[in-house]
Parts: structure tokens; sequence; C-alpha cells
């Protein structure tokens, strides 16, 4: 005899089957019938998030620490648009998330039901593929293809909608069961990597213009951390001697502390990261799209270097910045089948004439609690295992430039869409994803308020992140404009903030305001030695920069290096 | 590199959520598109999507990269549009006044039109050709009154690649 199952049992079967073992989400109307399955599949751990943009971002951390999809399961209506920042979040970084989102019942759709709306319309830009399972023969194949779309080629979110009740369908247990060898029907990995597109003789002309190159540098972005093509990487640096820089998202991909590491350029770059690209004649660039934030004015980016762009997206090629050479294909792939062909060199000039450009910036912070004592404090602390979870604003720059980094993929940060309140979710999947090892949440006062519901979150689950508020009772991020370009004009950007020791005494985990350098090693130890969660509050300098600045628009040769003379309000 | 018309030829699956999505990442992406056209191929399953844009070719191109990395699309090229055959349908109610209908049909019959109704408040003329030619006798037909227009949009077929076997394999 058959068993009889629905779809909500087939759908958590095919999860299980497909390796995924933790869910992120929030129950509702339009998706009980999954919540009403879940309890016979304990294997599948559910995590109760307290908003479901919490949950998009947990998932997203999850998958870029464990380079697994994360899921997050949320109701229609308000729960799906819940979810829509973190998917675009996931989206600008090309990380796999699969959402699941329940939808109202098929006769009720259209009709503007309660708690009807249209997700996949609303996700479409902000998605690699999404699906609205019409009936339940349906649904297994389109978990298996959901989660082989995100995580094949470039990955991405991929959402799927089931009607609340195509997920109480019935269909014999064994009906549509294919075991998980079998490959999607409606995609194949053509459908989703483009073909390697490496004309004859690219990598002997790559060779060439690499032998021949007077001022090379090596650019390393996200890409080398998806395709893991760390010792690739560092192979063709070591053997070429060219320095190396890494994009926000590439952080990490090179050891921070190897002679030949630049550090990060673009906006908040280093003076002597943007003039090495400035004075650059070839930019080998792997895995990175030459964002704005990354380029500056494009007009007046890198003038005398040539690009060997090695990228997986053909479409990312000549996009922003013409190459000479484009190499497509997953980074690791290509640099294994170019570097057969790369001949040891050196660029020892070279490296001194970047060493020249090194300026050197005496900043004070009130009490001594500069962002760099933190992080070496924690770093310190947390030993090399640990992963930091940045937010957006100040404190991620400070944390991208002076954190310093032992191993690969252990900084993880809200790069492309730049979403304040990521860092404390993301940390939670983070923190699932690697278990027993040290997670930090670093954020500002701005941030950390957006998401720091997720603080219950993490207490209810047993989840031990370490958050880190780096408080200057400031938007500090937006005030830097205000005070460089917008005449100190600090338009709502003071910003209150509660008592964060009380708040973690309420919430009844540890909590620490640090007002002093000297109170920082032992806060920072008792919290890395608190069994869970724990909360540190650092008073910062109210009105400290990010320095050096390319203003906005600005080409990498205009950095702004110290207090600007009060300037009005641009025309 | 100099601005042309430029068409992106288009296989996908003939689904409205697909053509929604394509059409969306045409916009998203900011594309100069002139017009579009949808319809079915000789493949059951499959639809034709025609975008003609005036644009270079690295814009053209870039677009089929896009459109490529899309779940539900068989295959797309771009080629200017020169290099291939392009015709658009037009439909023209035009009114004139009894005096004037024997100049009305000597336009139709220049442009090789021809009248497929004739209706109550005016005649409703066909046209089929370029874009240029169909703009042409528009043109010609403004010195009557033009009471409604509808147009198709540009469809083509490239000379040289057949985008049909490209995706039998």
């Amino acid at each position: 005899m058959t068993e009889s199952l629905t779809g909500a049992q087939i759908l958590c079967r095919t999860l299980l089957e497909e390796g995924v073992d933790v869910l992120f989400g929030y129950p509702g109307g339009a998706i009980m019938p999954l919540y009403h399955a879940l309890p016979e599949f304990p294997e599948l751990r559910h995590v109760l998030v307290r908003h479901e943009q919490a949950a998009a971002h947990a998932a997203d951390g999850y998958a870029r620490a464990s380079g697994k999809a994360g899921v997050c399961v949320a109701t229609s209506g308000p729960g799906a648009t819940n979810l829509v920042t973190g998917l675009a979040t996931a989206h600008m970084d090309s990380t796999p998330v699969v959402a699941i989102t329940g939808q109202v019942a098929r006769s009720m759709m259209g009709r503007d039901a309660f708690q009807e709306t249209d997700i996949i319309g609303i996700t479409q830009p902000i998605t690699k593929h999404s699906r609205l399972i019409e009936d339940v023969e349906e649904i297994e194949e389109a978990v298996r293809e959901a989660l082989y779309v995100a995580q094949e080629g470039r990955p991405g979110p991929v959402l799927l909608d089931i009607p609340k009740d195509v997920q109480n369908q019935k269909v014999s247990g064994t009906a549509g069961q294919r075991g998980r060898e079998s490959t999607p029907s409606r995609s194949s990995r053509a459908d989703t990597v483009p073909l390697p597109r490496c004309p004859a003789g690219s990598f002997e002309e790559a060779a060439r213009l690499i032998a021949r190159a007077e001022r090379p540098l090596i650019m390393a972005g996200h890409g080398v951390v998806l395709s893991g093509a760390y010792a690739e990487l560092r192979v063709l640096a070591e053997r070429t001697g060219i320095p190396v820089i890494t994009t926000l998202l590439g952080i990490s991909a090179f050891p921070e502390a190897h002679p030949l590491h630049l550090g990060m350029p673009g906006m908040h770059g280093e003076v002597h990261v943007n003039r090495a690209i400035q004075q650059s004649d070839l930019i080998i660039g792997l895995g990175l799209r030459f964002d704005d934030r990354v380029t500056g004015n494009l007009a007046g980016f890198a003038r005398g270097a040539k690009l060997i762009h090695i990228e997986l997206d053909a479409s990312e090629i000549g996009k922003n910045v013409p190459a000479a050479i484009g190499l497509v294909g997953d980074v690791r792939d290509v640099l294994c089948q170019l570097l057969p062909a790369i001949a040891p060199r050196s660029c020892d000039g070279w490296r001194q004439e970047i060493d020249g450009f090194t300026r050197l910036r005496d900043e004070n912070f009130q009490a001594g609690l500069s962002p760099q004592a933190i992080l070496d404090a924690i770093a310190e602390s947390a030993g090399d295992e640990c992963t930091i979870v940045s937010d957006v604003g100040q404190h991620q720059m400070w944390v991208a430039k002076l954190f310093r980094y032992q191993r690969p993929n252990s900084h993880i940060t809200s790069g492309g869409l730049g979403t304040m309140g990521f860092a404390v979710p993301a940390a939670m999947g983070v923190a699932l994803a690697r278990p027993g090892e040290p997670v930090w949440a670093i954020s500002g006062d701005g941030g950390f308020q957006m998401n720091m519901q997720e603080i219950a979150t993490m207490v209810q689950e047993g989840i031990p992140v370490k958050m880190a508020v780096f408080n200057n009772g400031y938007l500090g991020m937006v005030r830097q404009w205000q005070q460089f370009f917008h005449g100190r004009r600090y338009s709502a950007t003071p910003i209150w903030s509660p008592d964060y020791v009380k708040l973690a005494e309420a919430y009844g985990i540890a909590g620490y305001r640090i007002e002093s350098l000297d109170e920082v090693q032992d806060a920072v130890a008792g919290a890395s030695a608190a069994p869970g969660p724990a909360l540190l509050e650092f008073m910062i300098e109210q009105e400290a920069n990010v320095f050096p600045m390319i203003p906005p628009g600005g080409s990498l040769s205009e950095p702004i290096e110290g207090e600007p003379a009060i300037r009005m309000v641009p025309a | 590199m100099s601005e042309d018309h430029q068409t992106v030829s288009v296989l996908l699956e003939d689904r409205l959520i697909t053509l929604n999505r394509a059409v969306g990442l045409i916009r998203r992406r900011n594309l100069p598109v002139r017009s579009l056209a949808i319809g079915p191929t000789a493949t059951p399953g499959t639809a034709r999507l025609t975008i003609m844009m005036k644009s270079d070719e690295a814009t053209a191109e870039r677009a089929v990269q896009h459109l490529e990395k899309m779940i539900g699309v068989r295959a797309a090229i771009a080629f200017p549009s020169l290099n291939g055959v392009a015709r658009e349908l037009a439909l023209v109610k035009v009114r004139a006044p009894h005096e004037r209908y024997a100049e009305l049909l000597d336009v139709v019959q220049l442009y090789n039109a021809c009248v497929v109704d004739d209706a109550a408040d005016g005649l409703i003329v066909e046209l089929t050709g370029s874009e240029a030619f169909v703009l042409s006798c528009l043109r010609a037909l403004e010195r009557f009154e033009i009471v409604e227009v509808a147009r198709s949009g540009t469809i083509a077929l490239a000379a040289a690649n057949n985008l049909q076997t490209e995706t039998a394999t």
C-alpha cells in the first residue's frame, strides 16, 4: 500500500533529500500546511526569526559561510514582502538563497484575497529565478530545480511560491519521486552557466600581457571566494610577484598579512591602492564586476591599464570597464588553465613604487578607543577560526580595512546592496553553518537597531553570536557625507540608542559598555567566554570619519585625506 | 561605435511569466527599445520575441548575454537590422470625404497596401513592410483623417544566423 503524502510533506522530504538541514522562517496563514508537516521531519531544523527580513539575511549568511544554499520560509502577503530586502541583498552579492513563500489558494488568486500579493512579480528583478507551483506533482521537481539553479553558475536567489491548497494537495507517496540523482527537467547546467568562452589563443595572449606588463595588478573579487580559487590566486601572485588588491567582497580571498597584499580599492580604499590602480598598465580582474564604489568615475579609472577580465558571467565583461581579454568561466577553472602558461617574473621595482604611495595617517580616537584597537582585541580573543559579519556604514569600512583576516571567506558583508541591518541576522546563519566557531556581528548603532529584535531568536535557538555595536550616536557614514558635501547640516543623522547593557540584561545575555581602551580586552574576553550570545557597546568618537574617501563621482586620483574645510551644499 | 538599428531575436518558453521576465529584464537594464513583438514559432511551446533597439552592437550583444542567463530563454542572438529581413504590419483606419475617395485609393495603391474593411466611420488600410516603409505610408495618409492606428511591432529574421537550429542542438 502506498501512503498518501501532502504537498507540504513532499516539500520537506525533498528539502532533506537535497541536503537542506535548516530553515529560517516565520509561519502564517498561507504557509500553515508546511508548518503542520514540519514536526514530522525533525532533521529539518526550523529557526523562528522575529521578522522575515532576518530569515532572508540568515539564509544568506548561512549560504555564504557554508557554500550551500540557504533556505528561508514566509507566508503570503506581508511575510513574503518582508523577504524582499534580503533577496535583493543576496541577488546583488550572488548568494544562493531559496525562498519558499505560501500563496493564497489557487481558486482565490487574482481576486485580491486576504494576504495575497504577487510576490513573483515583486521579486522578479531581484531573483535569479522564481516559480509558482501550480500542482502538487510539480513540487519535488521544482524544489530540486530551485536549489540547483540557486547554486549553479553565478549563484543567486530563487523564489518558490506555493499556494496553500497545493501544499495540502495529496498525492501517492512514491508518485513523482525520482530520487536525488535525477536532474531537474527544466534546467540543465547549460541553462545556468554560460559556456566557457575563452577564444583560441586567449590564454597565451593573456600570459604574454602578464609577462610584458611593467606595472601589473591583480584585483580579486567575490568570484574568487565563490569558486574557492584561493590556492590558484596565490600561485599566480607568488609566481609573478604581482601585488593583489581585494575588493570588499574579495577580502580574505588572499592572506591579509601576505607581502603581496595591498588592500581594498575604491571609495574608501587606501591611497596607495588607488594610486597603484591609476598607475598600472595591466589589471588582472578575477571574479569581480567593477562596481562604481570600486572604480570611482569610470572615465578616469585606470586609464593606462589593459584589463584581463576573468569572470563567470559573460555579461559582466565589458559592462563597466572595457576588457582587452575576457576569459569567461569559473575563476578557479580559468586560472587552472591559465597558470601553466604563466612564466615566473618579479615586480620588485613596481612594488617599491607602490610602497612609496603609502600615506600614514594620524588619527585620534577618544579614550584611545580606535576601531583598530577594538578589532585587534577581537582578533586576539577569537583567534584564527573567527568569522566577522559586518553591517553597513563607517564601521564596515573600518572592519574591511583594519581586521587581520586569517582564513579564506572569514569576512561576510552586504556589499552590492549595502543593506543596513544585515549583520545581526546574517551572523545567525553563519553561526549555524560554522558550529563551534566564533562569529562576531559588528554593526553601527543605526544598523544594529534595524534588526536587534533577532537577539530573541538567538536566545531561543541558542545561537552564540557575539554582537559588537560601534556607537557614535550618529548614522555615521551619512553624517560624514553631510559634513563633507552638505555644509555640516546633520539632518536626521543623530540617533538615540537604548541602554544596550540593560537591553542585554532584558534578553538574559551578557552585556558590556566599553568607554575606554583599558576596558576593551576584558570585555571582549568576557563576551568570548560567555556560552551564549553577548552584546558589546563600544562608545567610539562621535564624529570620526573614514579616510581616505573618493568623493562621489570623483576619480580614484582625487582622495580626500583629511578633515575638509566646510563645503556648501552642491547646487 | 555607431548607433544603429539592432535586432535582438529571442526564442523562449511560450508562457506569460517567461515573457514577463524577459521584458522586465529589458526594462531593468534600461535598454533603448524601439519595438517589441511576440508570437509562436514552428516549435510548440516556444515563442519568438523580437526586440528592435537603436543602439551600438555591444549594447545589443549585452542584451543577449543578459537574456541568455534567464531560465526559460532557449536562445538569443543580436544582429544589425540591415543583416536581416524585417517586417511590420499596420492597420490604419482613415476617414476621407467622398470627393477624396479616389485620391485616398491612389495613395493605398501607390504603397501597395490594401483596403481590408469599409466601415461606416472610415476605411481600414493594411500595410506591410519595413518600419521606414510603414512610417512613410502613414505620413502619406496623414493628408486624410487618420482615426486609429494599430502596429504589430517589427518582426525579423537574420539572413545568416539560424536561431531555430541553435536550439535544436
